[in-house]
């Protein structure tokens, strides 16, 4: 119980990093599912989500106001993504598709810079969330285990509508087999913008829930790829419960893990991802074929 | 004819290059010397990515071996460049022998991270080891002789001449390869893996002589770095300088050695020397960069030259090497 | 089999083309005069070239545009001349580390052959130049660079801004003092800066009778989740915490000691660039009663400082920071030296700054000691709502 009562406040803050890289990375993980496009621009998007935050709220803001920055973060998520699922179709090769997504990239985090200027920012979270709770005699900030709520919530949502919704079975038919969705009538090239665009307002909200925790930045979109990359490729490409597996792991050796082996912080990410794609290539928990033709 | 035009073409090249010296002041000349040491690393990816199919983040580890190595015998062991050169690329190919072991089992996109981990990896423990500066970097390093006894070369035309020597050496031996059975081999693995190990070839090792060969050149690559720069930090094994070398690769038309060198002084010259003009706007410039190539150049630089009726198209050439997925 | 007539003549040609468009373009961007000769400093004709170099991009960022912003107001102030010369400031981005900032400066000595240098946030950089700046004989003034073994004496290093252990070992008596028996937790981030601080804070603390808790170092650059850390330090017992954190690191690790509750049982001290500039106002209320050690604070209350904050508030509507205060001191430096200096090569002006007495600054008067570094004053801040806006008010001074 020793062990327990020192490292609780650790494990729970690993569970609330990986809530908030599940929303920013499951948009990823989808996208190369169903699409097959390596996305470098998700950190870029997701950092706009978060400047969106630093644009819109001030501290000591309500709830409401807290809701209103969320719905903008989502539209312009959606926009981004429509936009780059058009950009993105005529370029087939894995290889191109990065290097025009990093470039888009490497445009939108200048941009963002030039409006926002360099300095660190820092998103205020709701003036209701923003204290600390009692937690076995420790103190816990309220917004953290708010965050863990949205995910949970999130995740169960995006499961109910992918299998048990037509709209899923769409999403799901249409990677399955294209031809024979478009014979039925439907524009695969919406579906496929649709969940591109899904993907990318997931990622946009995500970086504004993690703004009260991460702040704002330019570099961030680099320090958000990178670990979305590692939480998708650990957990396997295009599985959103592989998304969520990788998100656990990765939010534990980055809080726990850092606790616990403090001489080897720095290597303990890349040494995990490592060792589980030595082991299982194919992630912990590879997409079914419905959800990824591509293990 | 053509047979005649390819290597009269890249012997006007050299010519060019070897006789900058003459023209260029110190800074232009050390910008040079810096692009055909980014351009070797470039081309030891593109040897990994183009010729084998195996996209590769991870050659800036190997690249750092042989810096920090030529660096370190500078200054403990001695100035002589020949040594730091050997030196460097035998370690680096002994690094990619031990990393590639393991790697080489994976492919497409996990090779891709697992490559990216080695090449992060590398760079933390560069930044963690005091012994060879820690996050300051090692400075220090001496001016390189060139023969026991000789005078230091500091100026920069000459230490330029050094890293051409360095970048035409390995970019032969990669166009040799290439065109030797091991090079057919790699190719053979890019296109159809499956085929081959059905026929009896043993891929993986086929991928590992790819991969220590591929290390040894960046190895080289780095030692050159070196001697221009005189100063290694942790810095130069970023994951930023990672990606744009496989971008510069993809940039040129991965498979053709030449397109990715001449991508890697395209990428090199707009971020440092066009925002050298517009400063602070280095990044912004070298995304605009990517976008309009891919669009404008959907098969590379090396897709600009006209096929020739023996040689396979662009359009084959252009064959993902991701799609090989295991 | 005929082969296109006219196909096989344009894979030479476009050779031929790349290669002298390279060629030509090179040529023209460069002033000529080849490299294979050694280059012969300038300092001919009235008008004197300063370089300066601090970060126009990346993290760093924020502390380049206070840093120009300095310099240039005290040239503004002077009528664009230091020591009754026109001065041409020639400005090139540091980027984030030395694999950007060795060649910008490297390029302001070689290429646009500056008189002197100024600038310089990252400290590998700096030491990555050292060796260039000695050959070239050309002074450089760091502005911030806080290398312990940066300013060895060396007749072409200067430093106008502070180094790492000298500002931690300004705070150790002081807090040894306020601690009474509790001992006290140290932190910072894991690179030579950092490492420095706490040695340099540890040195006098302990000198002084303190005892240490613990020490922790924080992966730099990649640590975002400060609470196993914090939560160490409180389980230690420590009484207080000092911390060494700069930029984006100082506004989580801030937050968080408020977030987890440490604000109220341990008392939280650092070197100042805890709460310095921008960084205060991310960490807003959250940074209330945090105590730092630094040799600048834009509240200190002398007559100098205030016409300084008046004069940079109107000119940039915004208070200036110690960084700011680094640069502007560099261009006073320049001012007395270039004034007494018996040339205009870089030569002369390093002799006439090794000649140099007080230098009036906002920070309070101080001198160039024999390491180079500033003899200077240091501050005991504290965060406090001041009229409405957080800042370091200054508590007293910790030196003589």
């Amino acid at each position: 119980m020793g062990w327990l009562d020192a490292n609780l406040i650790s494990i729970l803050n690993g569970v609330a990093l990986a809530a908030l890289l599940f929303m920013i990375a499951v948009g990823l993980s989808l996208v190369f599912g169903t699409m097959d496009v390596l996305n470098l621009a998700h950190g870029a998007i997701s950092l706009a989500g978060a400047y969106v935050g630093v644009a819109m709220l001030d501290p000591g803001g309500g709830l409401g106001d807290f809701l209103v920055a969320v719905l903008a973060a989502a539209a312009l998520g959606l926009v981004l993504g429509a936009a780059l699922a058009t950009m993105t179709s005529v370029v087939t090769s894995h290889l191109r598709q990065a290097l025009l997504t990093l470039g888009i990239a490497l445009i939108a985090a200048a941009v963002l810079t030039e409006i926002f200027g360099a300095d660190v920012e820092s998103v205020p979270a709701p003036s209701g969330l923003a204290g600390s709770v009692d937690l076995l005699g420790k103190q816990y900030p309220l917004y953290r285990l708010v965050v863990i709520g949205i995910a949970v919530l999130i995740a169960l949502v995006l499961y109910v509508v992918l299998e048990r919704t037509s709209v899923g079975a769409i999403v799901r038919a249409t990677v399955a087999d294209r031809g024979m969705v478009e014979a039925l009538g439907i524009r695969s090239s919406l579906v496929l913008a649709g969940v591109f665009g899904f993907g990318a307002a997931l990622a946009s909200v995500g970086g504004l829930l993690a703004g009260p925790v991460l702040g704002a930045q330019p570099g961030l979109d680099n320090t958000v790829l990178l670990l979305a990359l590692v939480v998708v490729v650990i957990g396997g490409l295009g599985s959103i419960r592989g998304a969520l597996l990788g998100a656990l792991l990765v939010g534990q050796v980055q809080t726990l893990g850092v606790s616990l082996l403090p001489e080897q912080a720095s290597f303990l990410l890349f040494g995990a991802m490592a060792l589980v794609l030595l082991l299982r290539p194919q992630g912990l928990l590879p997409a079914r074929t419905a959800t990824g033709a591509h293990s | 004819m053509t047979k005649v035009r390819a290597p009269l073409a890249a012997a006007l090249l050299l010519v060019a290059l070897a006789s900058l010296p003459f023209v260029l002041a110190p800074y232009p000349i050390s910008l040079a010397a810096r692009i055909l040491a980014f351009a070797l690393l470039v081309v030891s990816v593109d040897v990994l990515t183009g010729l084998t199919g195996l996209p590769s983040l991870g050659q800036i580890a190997y690249f750092g071996v042989g810096a920090y190595t030529a660096g370190m015998v500078g200054i403990h062991v001695t100035s002589n460049v020949l040594v730091q050169l050997v030196a460097g690329a035998a370690l680096a190919a002994m690094v990619a022998l031990l990393t590639g072991a393991v790697a080489v089992r994976t492919s497409g996109i996990v090779f891709l991270m697992v490559t990216l981990a080695i090449g992060e990896l590398t760079h933390r423990l560069a930044d963690g080891l005091d012994a060879v500066g820690g996050s300051n970097g090692l400075a220090g390093i001496p001016a390189i002789t060139v023969y026991p006894g000789g005078e230091p070369i500091i100026l920069a035309g000459y230490t330029y001449w050094w890293v051409l020597t360095v970048f035409v050496l390995g970019f032969l031996l990669a166009v040799l390869v290439s065109r030797s059975p091991l090079g057919r081999a790699m190719r053979g693995v890019r296109e159809a893996e499956p085929r081959l190990a059905a026929i009896g070839q043993r891929t993986y090792t086929i991928k590992l002589a790819a991969y220590v060969f591929a290390g040894a050149i960046a190895g080289a690559a780095g030692t050159a770095w070196t001697v221009q720069a005189r100063f290694v930090s942790p810095g130069d094994l970023a994951f930023s300088v990672s990606a744009i070398a496989l971008l510069s690769v993809v940039l040129g038309g991965a498979g053709s050695l030449w397109g990715p060198v001449i991508g890697a002084s395209v990428v090199i010259l707009v971020r440092d020397w066009v925002s050298g003009y517009l400063p602070g706007q280095g990044e912004l410039m070298l995304g605009a960069l990517f976008v309009l190539a891919v669009y404008l150049l959907p098969r590379g630089i090396a897709g600009l030259r006209p096929p020739r009726r023996d040689r396979p198209s662009p359009a084959q050439q252009e064959q993902p090497a991701m799609e090989v997925v295991g | 089999m005929a082969a296109h007539p006219r196909r096989r003549p344009k894979t030479v040609r476009i050779f031929v083309a790349g290669a002298t468009s390279m060629v030509l373009a090179t040529a023209l961007a460069a002033c000529g005069g080849g490299s294979l000769s050694s280059e012969s400093s300038s300092g001919g004709g009235d008008s004197v070239k300063i370089g300066l170099v601090v970060p126009a991009s990346g993290v760093y960022e924020p502390l380049g545009i206070d840093m120009t912003r300095g310099f240039e107001l005290y040239l503004e102030q002077h009528s664009g001349e230091l020591g009754g010369r026109e001065i041409e400031v020639v400005e090139a981005d540091e980027g984030e580390g030395p694999d950007t900032g060795v060649p910008a400066t490297t390029k302001l000595i070689t290429q646009d052959r500056v008189q002197a240098v100024v600038g310089l946030v990252n400290s590998a950089t700096a030491l990555g130049v050292k060796e260039t700046v000695v050959s070239s004989e050309v002074p450089l003034i760091v502005a911030n660079a806080g290398a312990d073994d940066l300013a060895d004496g060396s007749e072409y290093v200067w430093r106008t801004s502070f180094s790492n252990g000298a500002v931690g070992e300004s705070l150790g008596a002081t807090v040894a003092e306020e601690v009474g028996d509790a001992p006290v937790y140290v932190m910072a981030a894991d690179y030579a800066a950092g490492a420095e601080s706490i040695a340099g804070f540890k040195k006098s603390f302990e000198a002084a009778g303190g005892t240490i808790a613990g020490e922790s170092l924080t992966p730099f650059g990649t640590t975002s989740d400060y609470q196993p850390y914090l939560s160490k330090a409180q389980n230690s017992g420590a009484g207080a915490i000092y911390a060494f954190y700069a930029g984006a690191e100082a506004v989580s690790f801030v937050k968080q000691y408020k977030a987890f509750g440490l604000s109220e049982s341990v008392q939280l001290y650092g070197a100042g660039f805890l709460t310095e500039g921008g960084v205060l106002a991310a960490q807003g209320q959250d940074a209330l009663g945090v105590k730092t050690a630094l040799h600048y604070s834009s509240l200190l209350d002398t007559t100098e400082n205030q016409e300084f904050v008046e004069a940079y508030t109107e000119a940039y509507d915004a208070p200036p920071t110690a960084y700011a205060v680094q640069a502007y001191d560099a261009a006073a430096v320049l001012d007395a030296a270039l004034e007494g200096a018996e040339g205009t090569d870089g030569a002369a002006i390093a002799a006439a700054i090794g000649e140099l007495g007080e230098i009036a600054s906002p920070r309070g008067p101080w001198s160039f000691d024999d390491d180079h570094n500033p003899a200077q004053p240091y501050f005991l801040r504290e965060v406090q709502d001041v009229d409405g806006t957080l800042g370091n008010a200054v508590v007293n001074q910790l030196n003589e």
